[in-house]
């Protein structure tokens, strides 16, 4: 584990360093400032708009940086063979890959809590409202997504043979993952058995990123959010996870570094 | 020439069985296939340097990367430190320097180092000690706090020689790890080895710079175009009398006395001349009869390197004088 933990470290270390918070740093300051002027042109209450739209906000800079991150280690660890010299070493493959999805992870936590900081501040000094308990649910939500995409995004990362494939693959599976309530919607439709057979593949293997989306149910009144709901949301988040992962695992295994 | 090695009682520090290695590259309906290594048996005998000489292409790096399982073989096998790569145990035992050591650009010198310790199980102060050793050692204390992003390429060759020593391996496999380095730290090198081995350290160098096989090495072995083709004890390689070339100075003036002269192979070149070492007799005893002005003779290549050469059988195609030692 205390390998796993220097992969970690060195991982989080080298996103910091990147200029991804820079990236970070501007779609915190554009999403904060559209939030603004669509919260003040839209009627209604003007701070649940504005933090509905930071929640949007938060998903979409923690994945621009995930997606971001990817791509730049590929072009150094694959690439350029960084990966060599870690291999190399008294280290494990599957330490290795789990140390860098850590990495990652803390770094997708740090953009997306600091964002969700920015918005709590604004809302509470600048517009004197409070935010609802329901709102920090909505952010834990958001960083088991985030959890859920950083395993894949590296398991691509240790499949993949480019960096583009890396970026492509992981932005498919976001864009696909939202949509599985229409797959859901075409299972229960007249279909060939044949159709119905792959859909509901494809329905098993995405991730299931509407789960995760509560902040569009913020005013869903059949909304319950107890402890089984939230059992079944980190059992599903961590066991899916867990899956992929060993999928990367295994991959990364039997890949020829050459 | 004997293909197997000398009679040793020390312990095989990587015994290689049979090995070989093809790549395929190309889409399916353009399969290139590249036969890297055919059949190569090898033993390294620890507390020995052994060299791995070849030409570019040679297979030397796949034979390495074998070797450190970053590759899988087509065939046969390799045991190192008497298991298998594979196990952390093994790894822990070795150092590695690759052909380009690359790092990832965001990190310092000494973050790196230290990094690369804690994977070898160093923590805490001990951890420290060690980084600072090795920064010593390979002469990086100063720009130790510099990110890697701004280092030249035989700092970054520092770094990787630093990252492969951090765990006091017992093995040292290092692919080409001269490449990059100015003169002094050639020779910086050159004396780290010579330390390492002291210190009962086996080394593994790829390498095809001869000099450093000769002043390094215990044995050597001769890869070409994938073919293992020889393993000698270097002693026996001083002490082989394959012809190396002579320079033979002449004074200018005296040039013409050159002409017609019954070498084969002659460079004219402000007033020398170029001779195999079977030849160097003859030719002397008639430039003397001519009475031409002979200022001095020297050799243009090295026993080691006129050993390679007829090795891959390459002497005439490849003869030519080491860089620098050109009159
Ligand atoms: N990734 C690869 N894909 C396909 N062929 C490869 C690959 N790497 C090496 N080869 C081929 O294998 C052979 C041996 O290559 P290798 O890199 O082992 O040579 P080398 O002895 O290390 O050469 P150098 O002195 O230039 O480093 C070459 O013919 C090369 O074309
Ligand atoms: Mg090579």
């Amino acid at each position: 584990m205390k390998r796993v933990l220097a992969v970690t470290a060195f991982t989080f270390r080298e996103l910091i360093r990147s200029r991804l918070l820079f990236v970070w740093l501007i779609s915190v300051i554009v999403l904060c400032g559209l939030d603004f002027l669509l919260s003040i042109l839209s009627f209604g209450s003007t701070l649940q708009i504005f933090m509905d739209l930071g929640l949007a906000g938060m998903e979409i800079s923690g994945l621009l940086v995930l997606l971001l991150g990817l791509a730049v280690t590929y072009t150094t660890e694959m690439d350029q063979k960084a990966i060599f010299l870690h291999l190399a070493k008294p280290l494990t493959r599957g330490e290795y890959l789990l140390g860098r999805i850590l990495g990652f992870f803390l770094v997708n936590c740090l953009v997306v809590l600091g964002m969700g900081l920015v918005i709590v501040g604004l809302v509470v000094f600048l517009g004197g409202g409070t935010v609802p308990v329901l709102f920090y649910e909505c952010v834990v939500f958001i960083l088991l997504e985030m959890f859920v995409l950083t395993t894949l995004g590296l398991t691509y990362q240790m499949i993949a043979t480019s960096m583009v494939g890396v970026v492509l693959y992981t932005f498919f599976t976001v864009f696909l993952g939202q949509c599985i309530g229409e797959v859901q919607w075409l299972l229960n439709q007249q279909l060939s058995h044949w159709v119905k057979v792959l859909l509901r593949v494809v329905y098993y293997i995405l991730p299931n990123l509407e789960a995760f989306n509560l902040k569009d149910r913020l005013y869903d009144p059949n909304l319950v959010l107890g402890w089984a709901q939230w059992q079944d949301i980190l059992l599903y988040a961590f066991s899916y996870s867990f899956v992929v992962f060993l999928i990367g695992w295994i991959n990364l295994e039997k890949r020829e570094f050459r | 020439m004997e293909r197997t090695a000398v009679v040793t009682d020390s312990p095989c520090a990587i015994q290689i069985r049979g090995l070989s290695k093809t790549y395929k590259t190309g889409f399916w309906f353009t399969p290139k296939v590249t036969h890297a290594l055919k059949t190569v048996q090898l033993d390294v005998y620890e507390n020995q340097a052994f060299g791995l000489m070849g030409l570019n292409g040679a297979g030397k790096t796949t034979l390495i990367k074998l070797v450190l399982g970053l590759l899988r073989p087509t065939a046969g096998s390799v045991a190192v430190l008497g298991g298998n790569i594979s196990q952390r145990g093994v790894r822990q035992r070795i150092g590695y320097l690759p052909e380009l050591p690359y790092f990832s650009k965001q990190h310092t010198g000494r973050e790196l180092l230290g990094y690369f310790g804690s994977l070898h199980g160093l923590a805490g102060s001990a951890l420290q000690h060690r980084v600072d050793e090795i920064l010593d050692l390979v002469r990086m204390r100063s720009a130790a706090g510099l990110k890697v992003s701004g280092y030249s390429k035989g700092m970054l060759q520092r770094i990787g020689i630093g990252q492969a020593l951090i765990g006091k391996p017992r093995l040292l496999i290092c692919d080409e790890p001269m490449s990059g380095l100015d003169p002094v730290g050639y020779k910086e090198m050159r004396d780290i080895f010579i330390d390492l081995k002291k210190a009962g350290t086996t080394l593994f160098l790829n390498t095809h710079i001869l000099d450093e096989v000769e002043r390094v090495c215990d044995r050597v072995g001769i890869l070409h175009e994938g073919v293992l083709k020889e393993v000698v004890p270097i002693s026996k390689i001083l002490e082989s009398s394959v012809p190396v070339d002579y320079w033979i100075d002449v004074d200018g003036a005296e040039a013409a006395k050159l002409s017609g002269m019954p070498f084969q192979e002659t460079v004219r070149n402000n007033g020398g001349v170029q001779v195999s070492g079977l030849v160097l007799a003859e030719t002397l005893a008639l430039l003397t009869a001519r009475k031409a002005q002979v200022k001095g003779v020297r050799p243009l290549s090295s026993q080691v390197e006129a050993y390679f050469l007829k090795a891959i059988g390459a002497q005439a195609h490849l003869n030519r004088p080491i860089g620098g030692r050109r009159p």
